[in-house]
């Protein structure tokens, strides 16, 4: 077995032929660290937080099995505590259960296959306690963002929905034709938004639960799709879009994931445009080199505000009114770069621009 | 019972709520001037200023609770810190797309909010706020 594989026993002591004999005996199959006091066990435990099993002498000048394992017990929770005594104190055992809550009380002199047992049993419960902890965490994440999610919905469907339900009432009694037609287009917007917010919810799904499907990247062909789909807002909008590919190199990454940030960086760029500037434009830039694709999203649009920078890819986060959108967008982009190991940064100066730089490792 | 035209402050990120706002304050007759923001923080800078006002004749906000930036807690929050001689020339409804409890439990702890209201906004709340007023 690998060195790095040995489940780490840590044994504490003050007779230091006990350490040795100890060691001597289970030093092949698991990593052993010993420790003649308890200040020195401390240190191998900071060292060393996956140490999964922890015996402990009763018996030591400077305090006891139990006291120490009761000490130990709130800063390192998870090493199971097993005592090792050679005295049959029932005083010592009651203590040692009802107050450093030990897995098991093991009696010198010891018979190795007593250790070998309560080290598996330990490691066991161990891995499983470990389990529940990550999944836990896990659960308590899903939960927190199930709540923010059910909020938002009330919010970002139920919102464009009413908005629709009300103008609908409105129109009733509108007479005049132009102001039901700017009615009827801000009802688009809503349905839109609407239609964007599941849209989003969809890629959310995707990038949570679904498998990445690593494939050979064409970035030359995703680019072209992305053109397609923005080439009537470039031109409706009067938005210049300038694009320069640069792959001389195979590239193996998640299509849908990379389509997806793709899609939402430019999305942004188009959408946070100057309204009165002449020379709108986005730059998408993306150049592949050495195992890495660095794509570059520019826009000379409103810019960031400082204060929102840390803040942009939270979810749910909106940092301005100009434009309508759930604040979903950024959080699935990021997200998304955490699966693949890559990494968004952005720049920008309000009134100026943003440029936004994603990398991405070939995988 | 003469209704009294007001002033109304509708405070709203969505566009088209600000709309469906204005035209139901206009097509109800009680306003004399109707104050349109995208953005709370304008909106407090404006009341903040405010000086031109008929006495006697509250103005009137209307709020949205999720805008970011500053949502409407935060806007009656500040609102609630202003002087009570500036506070005095107004009154607070709120309106809201949230079925969340905790929003409407939190709405609640606003002495400054006269009424929450659903959205969309209608002919006939707006009737029933007004009667409130007067």
């Amino acid at each position: 077995m690998a060195e790095l594989e040995k489940i780490k026993v840590l044994y504490i002591d003050d007779e230091v032929n006990n350490l040795i004999g100890f060691k001597a005996s289970f030093r092949l199959d698991y990593k052993i660290f010993t420790a003649n006091n308890t200040p020195e066990a401390l240190l191998h435990l900071s060292k060393h937080p996956d140490i999964r099993v922890i015996f402990c002498d009763q018996r030591m000048p400077d305090k006891t099995g139990v006291q120490f394992f009761k000490e130990i017990k709130s800063i390192y929770p998870h090493p199971i505590r097993i005592l090792l005594t050679g005295y049959t104190d029932i005083e010592a055992v009651i203590e040692a259960i009802n107050l450093s809550n030990i897995f098991r009380y093991v009696t010198k002199p010891w018979i190795d296959a007593d250790i070998i047992s309560s080290i598996e049993e330990a490691s066991r419960f161990y891995m499983a306690n470990s389990m529940i902890f990550i999944k836990n965490e896990e659960l308590q994440k899903a939960y927190d963002e199930l709540d923010k999610f059910a909020y938002s919905v009330t919010h970002d469907v139920r919102g464009p929905l009413l908005s629709i339900l009300g103008a609908i009432d409105v129109a009733q009694y509108v007479d005049n034709i132009p102001d039901l037609r700017d009615m009827l287009k801000m009802m688009e917007e809503s349905v839109k938004n609407l239609d964007s917010y599941i849209q989003n919810i969809h890629d959310y799904h995707n990038v949570k639960r679904g498998e990445l499907h690593i494939e050979e990247i064409d970035f030359n062909e995703i680019v072209k799709e992305q053109e397609e789909i923005f080439k009537l807002t470039s031109r409706l909008k009067n938005i210049k879009l300038a694009i320069n590919v640069v792959q001389h190199e195979p590239f193996r990454c998640d299509k849908i994931s990379l389509k997806m940030i793709l899609n939402n960086l430019l999305s942004n760029a188009f959408k946070f445009q100057t309204k009165d500037n002449k020379d709108k434009c986005v730059d998408l830039n993306i150049q592949v080199a050495t195992g890495t694709a660095i794509i570059y999203v520019k826009d000379n649009g409103i810019g960031i505000h400082s204060n929102d920078i840390g803040e942009i890819f939270n979810m749910f986060y909106r940092a301005t009114t100009e434009q309508n959108g759930a604040g979903f967008g950024l959080y699935n982009v990021k997200d998304a770069l955490i699966k693949l190991n890559g990494e968004i940064t952005v720049q920008s100066e309000l009134g100026e621009g943003s440029v936004f730089k994603v990398s991405i490792p070939n995988k | 019972m003469t209704a009294r035209k007001r002033h109304f402050i509708v405070i709203d990120d969505n566009k088209l709520d600000c709309f469906i706002a204005e035209k139901i304050i206009l097509n109800t007759g009680v306003s004399e001037k109707i104050s349109v923001f995208d953005d709370a923080r304008k909106a407090l800078e404006y009341i903040r200023e405010e000086i031109d006002f008929t006495p006697g004749s509250k103005l009137v906000i209307l709020v949205d609770i999720q805008m970011p930036m500053m949502n409407g807690f935060e806007f009656v929050e500040a609102f609630e810190s202003l002087p009570e001689e500036t506070r005095n020339k107004f009154v607070v409804f709120m309106l809201t797309s949230s079925i969340n409890q905790s929003d409407l439990n939190r709405i609640s702890n606003y002495t400054s909010v006269l009424q929450l209201l659903n959205k969309p906004l209608s002919v006939v709340k707006l009737t029933s706020m007004m009667a409130v007023l007067s």
